[in-house]
């Protein structure tokens, strides 16, 4: 199967535009908006390194929170927070939007600015003047740039174990792992948003959401890859992102031999990862050799993602020794399980022998990674998860390609699938979309049912 | 141990005795019954589980069969060979089928035994089923048992295989239910029983592989009871019957009959072993009720019978405890006790003597006391007549002098009668004192308590006779002191104490007529304050010391017998007592006892 | 600040491409790996590029690498065998060399090409009765454009600021901008009017904001905070070039979408107005009837005596025109499509019930804004282009022209 990454681009941009812009009637103020996530965040801190990161925290964070700058739909660095900068040497100076109010009432500083990125990041030298920070350091400009772009370095004011944003929701109530509740902040620098409130309960399986959708109970829901084709044939309203999440087999640590690095590429040759997409995601997402999507890269299709048994029997037969590896996955997620079954069943047949397992410590397991909306900062995450160095983490597409080879060549990681973040909502809710990192749009969104 | 007390243990081991003999005769019969009738009721319920496990059996291939006749199978089957499409489409279509149809278990395979679409493993499509080979033969057969493997374990299920046939390509519709905990609550069971299932995965029983419905779990702590049966089953591969403890507790008891299930293959392999338990729970609380109420039966005659035999004692014993008590009482002094005479049994009869024995002391003790009355008036009317003879006798000499001179010397009358007069007058103011002296006694007054220290009595007693003790006219007496200053007052009257240590140092300075030590000595002795007063002189023989403290009687030569009789009364108004130690030749020693509290 | 500009009618052709740097840097790095050995070369196109342009830049590339010395050999063992893939990400075309030479790993090497921002002429339609004529186009979003002087002089109001263009041979200059000061943030959905005024140049209407400009001079903006009524409907005189007097203004909830009541000069209030998004105001003998697009989608037609709750399925924009056609008023509402653009139509209310008096206009993407111009025969309709991504407005015209 072909599809090229622009068509793609184009199909979901249609798919967007028929859920989206049906501009019948203007929006209307008001309304609670109720979502459920499968995430449950144990705390609303975009840089709480014990949260794990997920689609559904990134939503909560983008409510919540600003960055001082972002991507546009054309992947350019755009202005928000920061209304322009200048790069001097190994200086970034930003500068700092006047008049933006944290929720509880104070003005955007700069001072608060720098310690919230301080905050984020202990490496950083950061420094703060009337209007704007400097922030000193051995990266260049665009690397800093896609940086700031990052949920974890959102500006967040911490104030004795409670966190203020500047966007477009305050909190209200916050249950932790459970339940929050914002309201629209009226005096947002961008405009106060349409919706009065926004009720997320967390910690719901997809399960669960799609039944509370049905009931009427949610209008808006996370919904799992292999769901998708079912519920479009539905006629539900619903959106994906672009490939983002990237499902692999990661290794608990790196080869220690010559003959582990071949068993493991052995491992790689044999998943049949079309078979799993076609049938098992429902044809979901794409199979992936490489870390990054071809949409992200361009250039993915260079790593195979085709099976060879024969190849990988050879590299086995070259091993004195077959371990057993005990493949962990998630046990509350059902398609990880079938996953986990087929990997299984697919490593036996080129000699290999992977036990399936709950057990906390396996020897590998499927880790679903969201990836962020830029290479550059996705791969770098990613290495840093891996412990793999990168010798840039800016650069040309050339560079990219090498990056992304040297974290592949170290074993620890086995790409599998690339799979788009998608989102149901009831059809009141209106003018909402999906980012093609993964994040569903609210800022604009309205419900037809909301009473003025 | 009393007599009424050996009297109702008899009666009382009797009455358990029997009561004991008769509930464990009975305990023995209904055992032997209930055991006839369990072994039957098992029987029956083994015959009735069978039944019901063939229907289950019965009821799988009735749902594959019905399921090979779906619409969607059909169109599977005319599909011919799938595509990765079709593998998607069909992904979920096993799972669901077998959830609206309640089946644990459900593939479709194709021709070549690939799997199209399966419920237990969904991850499996496009792999052949290993067991397809036999699968095939097993098509239109009736239900049988198949070890299906899953992702990580085995399980074991009751099979029924139907094909579907369009054209040339059929669809093998392999469906199952799992044997396991539902499986087996599911089965209709009479209430007392239960269906445990062994999976036979090991050589050994291991507790493992034991489901027990009941439990929740796979397998108890005390599952391992079931080894030697299941053992026994593994090796003989027969049907089978035994009965485990699982505690102590009889009613833990349960009668298994273990039934090898095996495997459809051509092997017929020994996949597991149903294990029909029937508790005996219900026997045993029988068996316990029984004994329940032989021991409140037996109880409640226990107790009756000490009831009734303490009455019965009673009435028996009664008559003798009234003699036993009036004799004790003869024995402590009451002579005049008399009991009551019942009957005339052996009892009454005795009691008749009793009584004459004690009539008979009583009026001999009365005799005794007119006696000693007689003999003390007898020996005051001596002391009255020798008291007042001794002044009398001067008396008439003197009047008879007078009237002598009178007649025979009227001249020296006058002289005569001077010196009659005075003597007269002498004489007859010894009688008065003499009188005087009688007098007191009967007048002794009643004390007048306060509290006093004894010491200071006893000194001061020994201050007032110091002069006399040394006086020239007579030899001198020692007088040595030996007083406890640290003794605590005692309820007296002060006077009549003096009086009393008086009387005992003038009767002791009589004593000693010769000189002599008198010591006095004050000491306390438990809860009572002595007074010692001890002399050297004379001493007193065993007699005399008896009768010492009598009225009237005096051991000298002009006492009128009242000195000690006075000590004596005071002593014991006081509430203490005197006594006297004395050997004759080595002196005495009168001993006063006071106690500090007066009850 | 703006990216495309596009005046009446304006198109722009096609352009062409030069591939050629990107094609000889490609060839280059191939040649760097492989030298100038035979190699085996094939294509494949994983790109949205069309087939013209992936043969240009395969002949652009052969053309290259044959200048560089490289030969062509087909089902040769020894040769290295090149594989090139015309990709493309988020920003770019990837264009990627795959070099496999024999008894070595497969070398990758890769150019970049910015892929041109897509432009694409502007659609004009035809009208029948309505006539639609775009005014104005650009990237930033358009509030409300006013036509200072017809064919010379545009003032184009953006959420910031104001622009006045001067159109010379077709071609629209800047001659002055002024920025929009504003204290508060403004709501989401906002709204604005600019209208030509009699003695200065032009008056803006914005949430909570009202700005007149300078009467003379260099263009300057005066705002203040003040919740003024909006002027809503226009009515001329009669004849062209005329002045129109303002027939209806309302008074726009400042921190929301939405209007809270309407005012008739002089100062008489209408008391039974829902909140509405737009309004639409036909005069009858020493009454008015009133049309209202109430904020809970419905439309409502209110006279002296009743307030009706119709269920018309129009969009939430309507205004009304006084023209020399039909009864002298029609009111244009807007209506959804189904592809999720919008239709404007105009109307006519002879007894209780709107009648529809033309033909439905089609627009590509959802309506903004639609409001009366200031000589009250005409609106300006303001939609987003959603193949551009481009806001452009649009003068609707009523032309009597059965």
């Amino acid at each position: 199967m072909k599809l090229f990454a622009w068509q793609w681009l184009a199909a979901s941009s249609l798919l967007l535009a028929a859920v989206v812009a049906s501009g019948e009637t203007r929006p209307r103020y008001g309304g609670t908006l109720r979502i459920e996530m499968r995430a449950a965040l144990s705390s609303l801190d975009p840089a709480d390194r014990n949260v794990p990161d997920s689609f559904g925290r990134r939503n909560v964070t983008a409510l919540i929170f600003d960055t001082l700058v972002t991507f546009d739909d054309t992947a350019h660095i755009k202005p928000a927070l920061a209304e322009s900068w200048q790069a001097a040497g190994q200086e970034l100076r930003l500068h700092i939007r006047h008049d933006v109010k944290f929720h509880d009432g104070t003005s955007l500083t700069a001072e608060t600015v720098a310690a919230s990125l301080r905050f984020a990041n202990p490496s950083w030298k950061v420094m703060a003047e009337p209007d704007s920070v400097t922030i000193q350091g051995d990266f260049s400009e665009e690397e800093l740039l896609a940086q700031l772009t990052l949920s974890r370095n959102a500006i967040v004011k911490r104030d004795a174990g409670k966190v203020s944003g500047t966007g477009p929701f305050h909190i209200v109530d916050w249950q932790s792992g459970s339940r929050l509740t914002l309201a629209a902040e009226d005096n947002c620098w961008r405009g106060r948003p349409f919706l009065d409130s926004i009720a997320v309960e967390m910690g719901k399986s997809y399960h669960d959401q799609m039944t509370s959708l049905q009931l009427g109970r949610v209008d808006l829901i996370e919904v799992s890859p292999e769901q998708v084709r079912r519920i479009s044939q539905e006629g539900r309203g619903i959106a994906s992102s672009m490939p983002i999440e990237l499902v692999a087999l990661v290794f608990a640590r790196e080869a220690l031999s010559p003959e582990e690095q071949a068993l493991r590429s052995a491992l790689a040759l044999s998943v049949d990862r079309t078979a799993i997409r076609d049938v098992l995601l429902q044809g979901a997402g794409e199979a992936a050799g490489s870390i990054l999507p071809i949409w992200m890269s361009g250039y993915g299709f260079v790593f195979s993602s085709g099976v060879d048994l024969s190849k990988a029997r050879q590299l086995r037969g070259q091993a004195a020794t077959i371990p057993n590896w005990r493949l962990g996955y998630d046990t509350g997620d059902p398609l990880d399980r079938l996953l986990a079954e087929r990997i299984a069943l697919n490593a036996h047949d080129a000699g290999l022998a992977l036990q399936t397992t709950s057990s906390p410590s396996p020897d590998l397991w499927i880790a679903h990674l969201p990836l962020e909306g830029d290479a550059w900062n996705s791969l770098g995450k990613l290495a840093d998860q891996m412990g793999v160095p990168l010798t840039k983490r800016h650069g040309s597409l050339e560079e990219l390609y090498a990056a992304e080879q040297a974290i592949l060549k170290s074993g620890r990681i086995i790409p599998l699938l690339h799979l788009p973040a998608s989102y149901v909502a009831s059809p009141g809710l209106r003018n909402w979309r999906v980012r093609s990192e993964g994040t569903v749009s609210l800022d604009d969104a309205w419900l037809e049912s909301a009473r003025q | 141990m009393t007599f009424r007390r050996k009297l109702l243990i008899v009666f009382a081991l009797t009455v358990f005795l029997s009561v004991a003999g008769v509930a464990l005769a009975v305990l023995a019969l209904t055992r032997n019954a209930f055991e006839k009738s369990e072994d039957e009721q098992t029987t029956a319920l083994v015959t009735q589980f069978q039944r019901e496990f063939e229907h289950r059996g019965g009821d799988v291939a009735q749902r594959v069969e019905r399921i090979a006749g779906l619409d969607l199978v059909l169109r599977m089957a005319a599909a011919g060979h799938t595509t990765s499409a079709d593998s998607a489409s069909y992904l979920d279509l096993a799972h669901s089928i077998a959830e609206s149809w309640q089946l644990d278990f459900l593939e479709f395979l194709d021709e070549d035994g690939k799997i199209i679409s399966s419920a237990q493993s969904p991850a499996k499509f496009g792999y052949p089923d290993p067991a397809f080979e036999s699968l095939s033969r097993l098509n239109q057969q009736p239900a049988f048992l198949k070890l299906e493997e899953l992702q990580d374990s085995n399980a074991l299920g009751l099979f029924a295989v139907r094909a579907t046939r369009v054209g040339d390509h059929p669809v093998y519709v392999v469906g199952g239910r799992r044997l396991d905990r539902n499986f087996l609550s599911a089965l209709d069971l009479p209430p007392g029983m239960r269906v445990l299932l062994y999976e036979n995965r090991t050589e050994r029983f291991s507790a493992e592989s034991l489901l027990d419905p009941g439990s929740g779990r796979n397998g108890t702590h005390s599952a391992d009871k079931l080894a030697a049966l299941v053992n026994a089953v593994q090796h003989s591969d027969k049907e089978m019957t035994g009965v485990v403890k699982w505690s102590p507790d009889p009613a833990d008891e349960e009668v298994f009959h273990a039934i090898p299930l095996r495997g459809a293959g051509q092997d017929r392999a020994l996949l597991g072993i149903l294990l029909i338990g029937n508790s005996r729970a219900a026997y045993a609380e029988l068996k316990q009720r029984i004994r329940d109420s032989a021991l409140l039966v037996g109880g409640a005659g226990i107790v009756l019978a000490i009831l009734l035999s303490s009455w019965a004692a009673g009435r028996v014993t009664r008559p003798v405890e009234r003699l036993a008590h009036a004799a004790q009482e003869v024995a402590g002094g009451n002579w005049s006790s008399q009991v009551e005479v019942s009957g005339r049994d052996e009892i009454g009869q005795l009691a008749d003597s009793f009584n004459r024995m004690t009539a008979e002391l009583l009026a001999q003790k009365e005799r005794l006391v007119q006696t000693e009355r007689v003999a003390a008036w007898r020996e005051l009317a001596r002391r009255l007549a020798h008291e007042l003879k001794n002044p009398l006798f001067p008396l008439q000499l003197t009047v008879e002098n007078l009237v002598r001179a009178r007649t025979h010397n009227p001249e020296q009358f006058e002289e005569v009668f001077r010196e009659s007069s005075s003597t007269l007058l002498a004489e007859i103011s010894n009688l008065k004192a003499i009188i005087q002296r009688f007098s007191e006694f009967s007048r002794m007054p009643q004390p007048q308590l306060q509290r006093v220290k004894i010491s200071e009595i006893v000194s001061a007693v020994v201050q007032l006779f110091q002069a006399q003790l040394k006086s020239s006219g007579r030899a001198a007496i020692t007088c040595k002191l030996d007083l406890d200053e640290s003794l605590e007052p005692v309820e007296a009257d002060p006077e009549l104490l003096h009086r009393a240590v008086s009387n005992l140092v003038l009767n002791a300075m009589d004593s000693m007529p010769n000189g002599g030590t008198l010591t006095l000595r004050t000491r306390r002795e438990e809860r009572k304050a002595v007074i010692e007063v001890a002399d050297t002189g004379s001493g007193m023989t065993r007699e005399e010391c008896e009768r010492i403290f009598t009225p009237y009687y005096t051991s000298k030569q002009h006492g009128t017998g009242l000195g000690l009789a006075i000590v004596q009364s005071v002593v014991s108004d006081h509430g203490g007592r005197i006594c006297v130690r004395s050997e004759p030749g080595r002196g005495s020693t009168f001993v006063i006892e006071l106690p500090f509290e007066r009850h | 600040m703006l990216i495309s500009v596009l005046v009446l009618g304006l198109a722009i052709a096609a352009h062409a491409v030069d591939w050629s740097a990107p094609e000889h840097e490609l060839a280059h790095k191939i040649v760097a790996l492989t030298g100038n050995a035979a190699i085996s070369l094939s294509f494949e196109n994983r790109s949205s590029l069309g087939r013209r342009d992936a043969e240009i830049i395969q002949n652009g590339l052969r053309g290259s690498l044959v200048a560089m010395g490289v030969q062509f050999v087909q089902n040769d063992p020894a040769a290295a065998k090149v594989v090139i893939s015309f990709s493309e990400n988020v920003t770019s075309y990837v264009w990627v060399a795959q070099v496999q030479k024999t008894g070595s790993d497969t070398a990758v090497v890769m150019v970049q090409v910015p892929r041109a921002a897509s432009i694409r002429s502007a659609r004009e339609s035809v009208p029948i009765n309505l006539r639609k004529v775009l005014l104005w186009s650009q990237a930033e979003q358009i509030l409300d454009v006013a036509v200072l002087e017809e064919n010379v002089r545009v003032a184009v109001l953006s959420p910031e600021k104001v622009f006045v263009y001067r159109i010379r041979g077709g071609n629209p200059a800047l001659e002055g901008a002024a920025e929009i000061s504003h204290s508060t943030p403004w709501p989401r959905d906002l709204r604005g009017r600019i209208v030509p005024a009699g003695d200065h140049m032009l008056d803006v209407y914005l949430p909570g904001i009202a700005c007149h400009s300078s009467a003379g001079g260099a263009f300057i903006l005066n705002c203040r905070e003040e919740n003024d009524p909006w002027p809503l409907i226009f009515a001329s005189s009669g004849g062209a070039g005329t002045s129109s007097q303002v027939m209806a203004q309302a008074f726009f909830e400042a921190s929301r979408n939405f209007f809270t009541g309407v005012e008739t000069p002089p100062g008489g209030w209408l008391k039974i107005v829902p909140q509405f998004y737009s309004a639409a105001l036909i005069p009858r003998d020493g009454d008015a009837l009133w049309l209202f697009a109430s904020v809970n989608g419905s439309i409502h037609i209110v006279d002296g005596a009743a307030d009706r709750v119709t269920n018309l399925k129009w969009g939430s924009d309507l205004t009304s025109l006084r023209t020399s056609c039909g009864a002298g008023w029609q009111v244009l509402a807007t209506s959804p499509v189904e592809d999720g653009s919008d239709s404007v139509r105009a109307y006519e209310v002879p007894e209780r019930d709107p009648v529809a008096v033309s033909a439905a206009v089609d627009f590509s993407g959802p309506i903004s804004a639609l409001w009366a111009e200031a000589k009250g025969d005409s609106a300006v309709a303001i939609a987003r282009n959603p193949e551009t991504g481009n806001y452009e407005a649009f003068r609707l015209a009523v032309a009597c022209g059965q």
